[in-house]
């Protein structure tokens, strides 16, 4: 099966320190390497204002993971354990790979008709302000 | 975007501006909410460029709205970005419709995606706190 492409986004308590949620990472990135997957990337945004609050709480430190895995199972363990550790207060697991492909494809498809645009447009761009004009006139 | 004057007669009763309305994007709700859901305009069935509004008749002076996406040639609309996605929900919550904000279908569809992915994680509210 080919590769999916998940983003895994889990919010810690504020007051955790920073120790604490480097361990919760490295259960996850060791979970994931278990299972024969991978994480591309780990970035810690640090914490931030929630929109709302979940579980009284109106701050969370956020960690953002890019996780690839050809084996769904990968993203139910992690999730089971997002679960279990204390101090993740919500997480949410996302597959993007879909969309991402989705936008290659849009921009290959730009690109090659702005590859095959100049020769194109050079005799119709003259009418092309000449009618802007007329529009504007009206 | 050539700011053209568009005279429409409206019949709608009353709470119409007489005046010409505001039409910044979203914010200008108003003049925003006027235009109907889709249908074609009576764009240039009046020529002449607006000038004070008359009596009795209600004009507007309406900046042809265009895809904010479409403009930048956006191909995916990332929910991790909260501050872009902002502008396209009002104050309490609610996603803004097409007809405020001018956004194309296609991005539509895929901005409300992502905003309600954003709203799941807390970067956006699913209803602002009083």
């Amino acid at each position: 099966m080919e590769e999916r492409q998940y983003d895994l986004i889990f919010i810690c308590r504020p007051d955790t320190p920073e120790a604490d949620i480097d361990k919760v990472i490295a259960t996850l990135e060791h979970t994931v390497t278990e299972k024969g997957a991978r994480i591309e990337k780990t970035d810690k945004w640090g914490r931030k204002r929630m929109a709302y609050r979940v579980s009284r709480l109106r701050e969370g430190f956020y960690v953002y993971m890019d996780v690839r895995s050809s084996n769904g199972e990968v993203v139910k363990e992690l999730e089971r354990r997002l679960k279990v550790a204390d101090a993740v207060i919500k997480y949410m697991t996302i597959r993007v790979d879909e969309e991402l492909k989705r936008q290659e494809k849009l921009k290959k498809h730009r690109e090659r008709r702005a590859a095959r645009r100049p020769r194109k447009t050079v005799p119709a761009a003259a009418p092309a302000p000449g009618s802007e004009q007329t529009a504007a006139a009206i | 975007m050539a700011d053209e004057h568009v005279p429409q007669q409206q019949q709608q009763p009353g709470g119409a501006p007489s005046s010409p309305a505001p039409s910044g994007g979203h914010s200008g709700g108003y003049s925003g909410h006027s235009s109907g859901p889709g249908g074609p305009r009576p764009q240039g069935a009046r020529p002449g460029p607006g000038g004070p509004p008359k009596r009795g008749k209600r004009n507007f002076v309406r900046k042809k709205k265009v895809c904010r996406f479409c403009v930048d040639k956006v191909d995916y609309i990332d929910y991790k970005k909260a501050e872009v996605l902002t502008s396209f929900i009002q104050e309490r919550g609610k996603i803004l419709p097409r007809r405020m904000t001018g956004t194309c279908a296609r991005h539509q569809r895929w901005l409300t995606v992502a905003i309600k992915r954003a709203q799941n994680i807390a970067l956006l509210p699913f209803a602002a706190e009083l």
